[in-house]
């Protein structure tokens, strides 16, 4: 009967004890475990019963009972990993040459892998250290003009409060600003300094994980007074973090100066942050000092930041806040609101028709393809020379296969091979990326460094790996599969396929290499032409600073200016011209098609600008300051003439807010803004209040003159340095990150052209001494030199033709889609495809042409005495 | 001498394996433990400390007969070994010569 009660445990728990437990210890402990088990029924019944078996097994996984991990215990033999260990060995040293190209091409390739993927992961991992990551996000505002959307940060002040009173879904809210107060000065008794200053309400530092080293987060932005300050800027004013909590410090600039008590100290924000500030005041100073107009829901002054409960459904939200400023303010149906994930804002930073369509998350996508393609043509070099030389390995082959040998062992030698030069040339990479990461860190601007974190060690291990694995698949699935009745008589079936996959990998090589090699040259083409392209005025010696206090004195500054010798214009206008970002809506005209109130760029500026830029007036005059214009005269361009369909613009009059304007002239079309966008629409308006100043100087005395200007600057602003920059410089500056861009994928195109030219010479060389004896036969019944470098040389020329062809509709398509980012963009002349296609092949023909006349050159006595 | 010193749980099993004096296996060993110490160890963390006494030479062990309540299979009987006898006397010296050496005053009595 008892036999009949007996309960099994449950059988795939004991399956799976079986499989892990050491052979010795199973029968035992299998018993111990039924025997256990039938009390544990008694105890505790059969459910309970069957979930503790559960746990007594897995209990029993542990390192002393487990079997030692050899899942294939016939591949890692201990004998077996020796012996493929030596002959490996013995390989190398057999061929050197081989090893050689291999390794350089290999550590090369892991090299590429490895910094990029330093890169991406750097850029992956901005601005995701907030705790509340993935429910942190920004409101953003698309702004519907009649003819585009724009995107732009910035909202009302009072969304963030307003949000969380209305929307259930909004767990905290937080505003931040660095617009609208200029830059000020922070300073204790004798020491005053500059600080990059950030404004922010109460839950800022609930919202964003900056850690604070002293204050509570909840606490430290409760009063208007109280001012957070960065560690950094904290041992700069006291020299030391500790004790300060308490201390006043003021900080002010022209227009505030007040007292603050520090209440808090947070760690300087790292690299992985967008956001870079040494201290927080609280918005209400900035509300204070101007009058509260900012409150008004028709100003958007402010970034929004919110925390969303989690599990909210992001688009359900969006749509919800869409319309939210239609029903505050019907004259903002053109304002419509969402919501985007704040750290997805730095790699989709681009909004096409209000929607983020990429930004830098196309350099990470197009730097990780170009790495992973590297490491490719390494890991063809690999295969294409193991492959070719199976005559070789042929007498091993059969001689293993008739002792016995199974084609699996076969595999895992060659794999084992693969795996084992990856292996060393990851050492070897290792060493390079070490020696060129300050010279990467320069050219990407990031702070990389060898970071051996768990998840880094493991990445590194997968991909080495996975390179060993393709590197090693082809060749060790093609060799193991000789017969070794044939290969010991000495014939290699050389199949057609074999043939034919050498080939086409080797195709593949250099139709990649084209494309880089294409992309590269458009690129730097793109570059030169940015950055030398006409913007319709010059930037040549203009120099550009900021005035960081009031301007009552103004007229006294830019006539001290103005006296020096080497200056030939000084003015002032309010932002800057290379940026482009003052916008202004509110204009209508007569004969104005709807009542659409379009958004015209519209810098502010003052006298004299027009002139110190050098801009082309086509009709008309400038602002002048003789004729007294004062706020009610405009400047267009030609673009906004056209749109507006003006005939004879001059002294035509336009409405601004039903305040009327009158036109006083008319400029070319120039860039106002970088070249990424088309000439829009624009109206200059007079403002004589703005404090960035342009001085235009005299070439040649270039150095005299900004002496000149510091000693003025000085005499009016004692307390602050004279940073100023050009024009010029600033406008490079523009395109940064296509010109890392076009730096780095330069060394990358290098790279790949260098490891498949190795290939090349490997291949070259191999089948050179392979048919030395059909070349010295050939020379001896008469072959010129000439007729055997040709006879060698067409079969690769051949493949590299075939290379060029493929590659270059698809190099001219992917240089297309990447001119499409630019407004202004060169034409893709049919010579940077030739050029790039003789390049090629040049570079292609002396690798060959080097193997090949050493071979034809010898003498036919060498080749063919030893038979 | 001090070379062998014995873990607290090694010293448990190795004196519960002599308590059951040639009927010690694993589940016999769990339930002795069980009954005298109120102790209750998984399988696991026994069948590691027995491995390595074993391992070590304070213990010996071999299977005896098969039985049907064990779903056929058979135990591993474990038998202290000389030397596992001679350790858990120097360890039991070493507590005792400890315990002598506590002038009464810290204990109170």
């Amino acid at each position: 009967m008892k036999e009949n009660n007996y309960t099994s445990p449950p059988i795939w728990m004991l399956r799976f004890f079986r499989w892990f437990c050491h052979p010795a210890f199973v029968e035992d402990i299998e018993g111990d475990l039924h025997e256990r088990f039938a009390l544990l029924i008694e105890e505790m019944g059969l459910r309970k019963a069957r979930r503790r078996f559960v746990l007594e097994v897995l209990l029993l996984f542990r390192p002393g009972l487990i079997r030692s991990i050899n899942l294939f215990p016939e591949l890692i033999h201990p004998g077996m990993l020796k012996h493929n260990l030596l002959i490996t060995y013995r390989g190398f040293l057999k061929d050197k040459s081989t090893f050689l190209i291999n390794l350089i091409g290999l550590s090369t390739g892991l090299a590429c892998v490895l910094l990029i993927y330093g890169w991406v992961n750097d850029e992956m991992s901005v601005d995701k250290f907030h705790e509340k990551d993935s429910q942190l996000y920004q409101v953003m505002t698309n702004f519907h003009g009649p003819d585009a959307i724009e995107t732009w940060e910035i909202t009302p002040v009072l969304l963030a409060e307003t949000f969380m009173e209305m929307y259930p879904e909004v767990e905290s809210a937080t505003l931040t600003s660095d617009r609208y107060l200029p830059e000020g000065k922070i300073s204790i008794a004798d020491q005053s300094l500059e600080a990059n200053r950030i404004f922010a309400d109460e839950r800022f530092f609930e919202v964003f994980s900056y850690e604070l080293l002293e204050g509570n987060p909840k606490q430290v932005l409760a009063d208007q007074n109280n001012i957070v300050i960065s560690e950094k800027l904290a041992n700069k004013l006291f020299e030391s973090t500790e004790n300060i909590i308490g201390k006043t410090v003021e900080w002010g600039n022209a227009f505030v100066k007040e007292s603050f008590q520090i209440s808090g100290i947070f760690e300087d924000p790292g690299p992985k942050s967008t956001r870079q500030f040494d201290a927080v005041l609280h918005y209400d100073v900035v509300l204070a000092a101007s009058d509260r107009w900012q409150l008004a829901w028709n100003t958007n002054a402010v970034e929004t930041h919110l925390v969303l409960h989690e599990g909210t459904d992001i688009d359900d939200f969006n749509d919800k806040i869409e319309f939210f400023m239609w029903a505050k303010n019907p004259n903002r149906k053109t304002n419509r609101l969402f919501a985007q994930q704040y750290s997805d804002k730095y790699l989709n930073s681009r909004y096409e028709n209000g929607i983020p369509t990429g930004g830098r998350i196309t350099y990470v996508r197009l730097f990780s393809i170009i790495a992973l393609f590297i490491l490719l043509i390494a890991c063809i070099n690999f295969m294409n020379l193991s492959t070719a030389q199976a005559s070789r390995k042929m007498k091993e082959i059969g001689v293993k296969k008739t002792m016995g040998a199974g084609r699996k062992a076969l595999v895992w030698q060659f794999l084992s091979e693969s795996i084992l030069m990856t292996l060393l040339s990851f050492f070897l990479a290792a060493g390079f990326v070490t020696l060129l990461l300050p010279q990467f860190n320069a050219i990407t601007g990031k702070e990389l460094q060898w970071d051996m974190d768990p998840s880094a060690i493991l990445s590194i291990a997968l991909i080495v790996t996975i390179t060993g694995l393709i590197a090693g698949s082809y060749p060790a699935i093609y060799l193991s599969g000789f017969k070794p009745a044939a290969v010991l008589k000495g014939q290699l079936s050389s199949s057609r396929g074999e043939h034919g996959m050498r080939k086409s990998l080797v195709i593949f090589q250099f139709a990649l290499s084209v494309i880089f090699i294409a992309g590269v040259l458009v690129v730097d083409q793109q570059m030169q032409f940015i950055q030398s392209k006409n913007p319709g005025y010059s930037r040549d010696n203009v120099i550009a600073f900021q005035r960081p206090r009031n301007n009552d004195d103004l007229d006294v500054f830019l006539d001290e200016l103005q006296r020096q010798p080497g200056v030939l214009h000084a003015s002032n206008m309010v932002g800057d011209i290379l940026t482009g970002w003052d916008d202004q809506g509110g204009f209508s005209w007569s004969g104005q098609e709807s009542d659409e109130k379009w958004i015209f760029k519209s810098p502010k500026i003052s006298y004299d600008v027009l002139e110190t830029l050098d801009m082309n007036i086509l009709e008309g005059r400038s602002f002048s300051k003789e004729l007294q214009d004062d706020e009610s005269k405009i400047i267009l361009n030609q673009a906004a003439v056209e749109l507006m369909q003006l005939e004879d613009p001059i002294g035509k009059r336009i409405n601004h807010n039903q305040e009327p304007r009158e036109i006083i002239g008319v400029v070319g079309d120039f860039n106002y803004g970088s070249l990424h966008h088309q000439v829009k629409p624009l109206i200059f308006r007079l403002n004589h209040w703005g404090r960035d100043i342009l001085v235009k100087i005299k070439s040649g005395d270039e150095q005299n003159t900004i002496e000149q200007l510091e000693q003025a600057y000085q005499k009016f602003h004692p307390d602050y340095a004279f940073n100023f920059t050009f024009l010029d410089e600033d406008n490079q500056r523009l395109y940064e990150a296509e010109s890392r861009v076009a730096s780095l994928s330069k060394y990358f195109a290098f790279l790949a052209i260098l490891i498949s030219c190795l290939g090349l010479f490997g291949l070259t060389a191999f089948t050179a001494e392979r048919r030395s004896k059909e070349i010295g036969i050939r020379k001896i019944l008469g072959s010129s030199v000439w007729g055997i470098i040709k006879l060698l040389s067409t079969d690769f020329t051949k493949m590299i033709v075939m290379g060029i062809l493929i590659a270059l509709p698809i190099s001219y398509l992917i240089t297309r889609t990447w001119l499409n980012n630019f407004a202004y963009k060169i034409e893709l002349e049919w010579w940077y495809f030739a050029g790039t296609a003789l390049m090629t092949l040049l570079i292609a023909w002396s690798v060959i042409g080097l193997q090949t006349l050493k071979t034809a050159r010898l003498n036919p006595v060498e080749c063919l005495r030893d038979e | 001498m001090s070379k062998h010193r014995l873990g607290e749980l090694e010293e448990i099993v190795l004196l519960t394996v002599a308590i059951l004096h040639g009927e010690a296996y694993g589940i016999a060993i769990v339930n002795e433990m069980e009954e005298r110490l109120s102790r209750r160890i998984s399988i696991g963390a026994l069948q590691i400390v027995l491995r390595r006494l074993e391992k070590k030479g304070y213990l010996i062990s071999e299977f005896g007969e098969a039985t049907k309540v064990r779903g056929g299979k058979r135990k591993r009987y474990f038998t202290v070994t000389n030397f596992g006898k001679q350790t858990l006397k120097d360890t039991k010296d070493q507590r005792l010569s400890l315990w002598n050496a506590i002038p009464n005053i810290s204990f109170g009595n």
